[in-house]
């Protein structure tokens, strides 16, 4: 059989445009920056690489216990820990220049503006393939309401970002919404190059020693193979309702999820979690959609994306 | 840093609820220094989830071992593996004690199942000339753990609470009455002694160990992360052995 096609383009509205040689990539927050996991696997195989999540400033994040183990899955709370969109620009995207995988940074505000401030500080530098915004934040200006559950708000901050930035702009979606498809449609209206579905599941665990919630934040979100069925469902429900292409995420720790996804019409998926247990499960994942393309007969990846849609 | 699915050699329980588990591991083992850790995987599917993090126990040759206690489901997972069954660990992982150049006379203060790190510890620096004092402390005579699969020249003390072996009391009790002795101090047990042992001012280097909840062990999802007096550290990468003065024991959570 020739040659297998597994690349995708993740941002076709896009004048840059967002090229993968393959489409898994490991998801904000489970990655560091990349150099960290550099010493176990060969980084530059992935697909792309989505930093940790972003803030203007540098944020030293939430009170422990940040982590608790739930049935197949996680609950975090990390609060955004990160060392500032500076010290980004200064002390890793020149690293990140030097390297052949594409990564995207993944930015957080507190305000429309912050987030647009944000994408303007990384217009124009090396080693940025993209932006992956994260609208599941509070909005500092709507009583803390996070920007994700109101289409008007996910829009605006859409459109903010858009506006000061000449790179690829990713939209990662929030879950915990009434009707994932009417933000979806909202923030592709806005002008999101592709949207990344799903963000973490709110979720919560009590400490009964305490009689205290278990998290020191209190609450926190779940991520794991447990959100699995959610996350591919929310992939199926906005591939229908979006042109624009969709970024798979929740609970991928196997080829076999992977394909799932990718059949439910993602153009590409995320692995998160799953890189705690295995670092280099995003390789295998790699290895195995090759396998089953191989044995399938499948020549181009695009013959798998949206398979399974009506 | 490898990813090694390790062959079992043996598995015993050593005391109640806890277990030496010995892993064939020529990736791993060669690499380890006392204090170091391996993030171990202890389920053959998604439940439970995350690895575990253990202390390097022992290490010879390419062999390695691990002393746990069972305490969830991810050790009742591992105390059942059995020889020929498989075992995936990730590491050596994490910074390792440090003995100061001008250091002669080392003591060890192990509370309960803190002695897993610091028997590697002792075994190194016995074979390295030093002939290091072990202090350890535990409940009962049954939780001790035992005397003879000590390595040689390691001068052990013990202490139980309830008085039937040993001293009658905790190991910080015991410990005061070798600090003098001691150039600098080496302690694994939980943040409780710590706590004890931070009270007594004490004058000179002193190392522990810090037992948090991590994910991946690697520094890539800032799980571990606390404050310290050197700003903030991620106990996974940074530590996981911390001078004593450097943490700040009151505003701890783990």
């Amino acid at each position: 059989m020739a040659e297998l096609r597994l690349s995708v383009q993740l941002a076709p509205r896009s004048k840059r445009g967002l090229w993968l040689k393959n489409p898994v990539m490991v998801a904000a927050g489970t990655f560091g920056y990349g150099d960290e996991l550099a010493p176990v696997l060969d980084i530059q195989r992935l697909g792309a690489i989505v930093c940790k999540g972003t803030t203007l400033k540098p944020r030293p994040g939430h009170p422990q216990p940040r982590l608790i183990e739930t049935a197949s899955g996680l609950l975090n709370s990390i609060g955004l820990h990160n060392i500032g969109v500076d010290a980004l620009i200064r002390d890793k995207a020149p690293l990140w220049a030097t390297w052949q995988v594409p990564v995207i940074v993944n930015i957080a505000g507190e305000t429309v503006e912050e987030y647009a401030r944000l994408a303007a500080r990384l217009e124009g530098v090396a080693g940025v393939s993209a932006l992956e915004v994260n609208i599941s934040c509070p909005n500092l200006e709507a009583g803390g309401m996070e920007f994700g559950t109101d289409p008007v708000t996910a829009a605006e901050v859409t459109a903010a970002v858009k506006e000061v930035t000449s790179l690829p702009v990713m939209v990662k979606l929030s879950p915990n919404v009434t009707d994932i498809a009417e933000i979806a449609g909202a923030v592709a209206q806005a002008g999101a190059d592709a949207l990344t579905v799903i963000n973490t599941l709110k979720g919560m665990a009590i400490d009964v020693a305490r009689r205290r919630p278990a998290l020191g934040s209190g609450v926190g979100g779940l991520s794991g193979p447990a959100i699995k069925p959610v996350a591919l469902y929310m992939v199926y429900r906005v591939a229908q309702a979006v042109e624009v292409p969709v970024i798979g995420c929740g609970g991928i720790a196997s080829a076999q999820d992977a394909l799932e996804f990718l059949m439910a019409g993602a153009s590409a998926v995320q692995v998160g979690t799953a890189n705690f247990v295995n670092p280099k499960v995003a390789l295998e994942i790699i290895g195995g959609i090759e396998a089953f393309m191989r044995r399938e007969g499948v020549g181009d990846i695009a013959q798998l994306i949206g398979a399974a849609q009506p | 840093m490898p990813i090694e699915t390790c062959l079992v050699l043996s598995n015993e329980g050593l005391t109640p609820g806890a277990y030496l588990l010995w892993l064939e591991a020529p990736e791993v083992a060669p690499h380890a220094r006392p204090g170091q850790y391996v993030m171990v995987r202890c389920s053959s599917d998604h439940d439970p989830l995350l690895r575990r993090p253990l202390s390097v126990h022992r290490v010879e040759e390419e062999r390695l071992a691990l002393y746990f206690a069972v305490v969830g489901r991810g050790t009742e997972w591992l105390a059942r593996r059995r020889p020929s069954d498989e075992v995936d660990i990730l590491g050596p992982l994490g910074n390792g004690f440090k003995i100061e150049p001008h250091s002669r006379n080392l003591l060890l203060v192990a509370g309960g199942m803190g002695i897993a790190p610091l028997v590697f510890l002792a075994q190194k620096a016995a074979a390295e000339g030093y002939s290091p004092i072990l202090i350890h402390g535990a409940p009962g005579a049954l939780a001790l753990y035992p005397q003879r699969l000590l390595p040689p020249r390691v001068d052990l003390r013990l202490a139980t609470e309830d008085g039937s072996q040993g001293e009658k009391g905790l190991a910080t009790e015991l410990m005061v009455r070798y600090l003098e002795w001691a150039d600098q101090v080496f302690a694994c047990g939980p943040v409780g002694m710590y706590r004890a042992m931070a009270a007594h001012d004490l004058d000179k280097p002193v190392q522990v160990s810090l037992e948090v909840r991590l994910a991946c062990g690697l520094g890539g999802c800032l799980g571990c992360a606390i404050h310290t007096r050197q700003g903030q550290r991620l106990v996974c990468r940074d530590g996981p052995i911390f001078d004593l003065g450097e943490i700040l024991w009151d505003e701890l959570k783990m």
